[in-house]
């Protein structure tokens, strides 16, 4: 009996350490998983197991009217935040097969590539401005209309946008 | 143009050979040449798959002094705008080798982050430790040391940027690469010497024709009052705009590049 114990007890820790490892990475790096607290349950994906990345096509960000038009559109809604901060936001999310935008996440760094928590003035204001953007050209791959990753990289000098990436 | 070649035809040949871990068995490296060994296995993966930096991961287990690991691993969170991950692990590889990364990391602050200082901090003491030559940018698009001074002028320093590109072509037998003269062109148009702006455009023209370039000639005319050439130049420009001559880059997007709607609203001025 004791013997039988062990074995489960070996076994068990076995596959926990296996599972440690196989979840160490998701699926792909910078995968997004839905999640139902910050997420539009309206916006889904044609093809959750294979969502590309923008360049993956080779052509790079798509939208209506070319970078320009992104960079007019956002530069003309955002009101500059009085503030000594800098450094870049990144927001990242899905474009899916139909052109629509969702799951949304930010990350932030100081100039020194050290995370950092821009004011919420700016924050919101990017977040809100980036979801109402609605010229994302649709990828296709042979004829498929695909879903595909997309970030905004905003280069911020004391609450103003200084530049937007890609 | 020359020089792209060959430089091609080296980044291939240098990318085989560092491919090669039997150099690392016969410098007596056993520990690298099995991290070496076990990292190739990464090729079969694309560079997102969570495949791709398990296997990677194990080829630092092996050696955690094998930098081309943590390289390989850092270029995913590059490509998808993760700053902090990458800064992390590309720092990794630069402490380990900086002869092999360190001017990679400056393009790389250049091109995806337009960190400006970062990338001239990068480059200019990547040219303190190589001494020589400090080569071409992961891409091939531009020579370092131009990619330094793009970075000059994005910070106000034009003056700099112009003497390190003409430094450049002076000792590289005017090398035009892919948009050397256009670069020269646009900072010598923003100074206003138009005459020394269309030298650079027109050379630009002869070795890399592009719409961009095409918009800065027809600037360059209506400028100088030659109003017959400028609007010929703009339409040119439409043209070969719409004909898919124009800059461009699948991650990020080229300094001084001009957009269709710009070129069309100067041809509305012309029409």
């Amino acid at each position: 009996m004791k013997k039988i114990l062990l074995m489960i007890l070996l076994l068990t820790f076995y596959f926990c350490k296996k599972e440690e490892k196989v979840n160490k990475y998701p699926n792909s790096i910078g995968d997004i998983t839905f999640n139902a607290e910050k997420d539009d349950s309206n916006f889904v994906l044609c093809n959750k197991n294979n969502v590309y990345q923008y360049f993956n096509d080779g052509r790079g960000l798509g939208y209506e009217g070319e970078k320009l038009a992104l960079v007019t559109t956002i530069k003309e809604k955002y009101k500059p935040v009085k503030t000594t901060q800098s450094g870049l936001i990144r927001i990242r999310f899905i474009v899916n097969c139909k052109g629509e935008t969702g799951m949304f996440r930010v990350i932030q760094m100081n100039d020194s590539y050290e995370a950092f928590s821009f004011d919420k003035k700016i924050i919101n204001q990017l977040l809100k401005i980036t979801k109402e953007l609605s010229g994302w050209m649709i990828k296709q791959r042979k004829d498929v209309a695909l879903d595909y990753y997309q970030y905004l990289i905003f280069k911020i000098k004391e609450g103003k946008i200084v530049e937007i990436l890609p | 143009m020359k020089k792209i070649i060959l430089y091609l035809f080296l980044i291939t040949f240098f990318k085989a050979a560092s491919q090669n871990c039997n150099a690392y068995k016969w410098e007596g490296n056993l520990k690298k040449y099995e991290a070496c060994k076990k990292a190739k296995e990464s090729e079969y993966y694309y560079q997102f798959n969570h495949k791709y930096h398990e296997v990677l991961d194990e080829a630092i287990a092996i050696d955690p002094t094998y930098d081309d690991a943590y390289w390989a691993k850092s270029i995913a969170y590059l490509k998808s705008g993760d700053f902090l991950s990458w800064k992390k692990i590309i720092d990794k590889a630069v402490d380990l080798n900086p002869k092999k990364h360190l001017g990679y990391r400056g393009w790389c602050r250049y091109q995806f982050f337009r960190d400006y200082k970062g990338a001239i901090k990068d480059i200019e003491e990547f040219q303190k430790i190589i001494k020589g030559d400090v080569g071409y940018c992961q891409n091939g698009d531009y020579h370092l040391l131009i990619a330094k001074a793009i970075c000059y002028k994005a910070i106000g320093e034009k003056e700099k940027a112009i003497q390190i590109i003409e430094t450049y072509l002076e000792k590289n037998d005017n090398e035009s690469d892919l948009f050397n003269f256009y670069h020269l062109g646009v900072l010598y148009f923003e100074k206003g010497n138009y005459k020394k702006a269309l030298k650079h455009f027109q050379k630009q023209e002869v070795e890399n024709n592009l719409a961009e370039n095409q918009y800065y000639i027809s600037l360059c005319y209506k400028a100088l009052k030659d109003f017959d050439a400028y609007k010929k130049r703009i339409e040119d420009s439409e043209k070969m705009y719409k004909e898919g001559y124009f800059m461009r880059d699948p991650y990020s997007y080229h300094y001084d590049k001009v957009y269709l709607s710009q070129i069309e609203k100067e041809l509305k001025k012309v029409n």
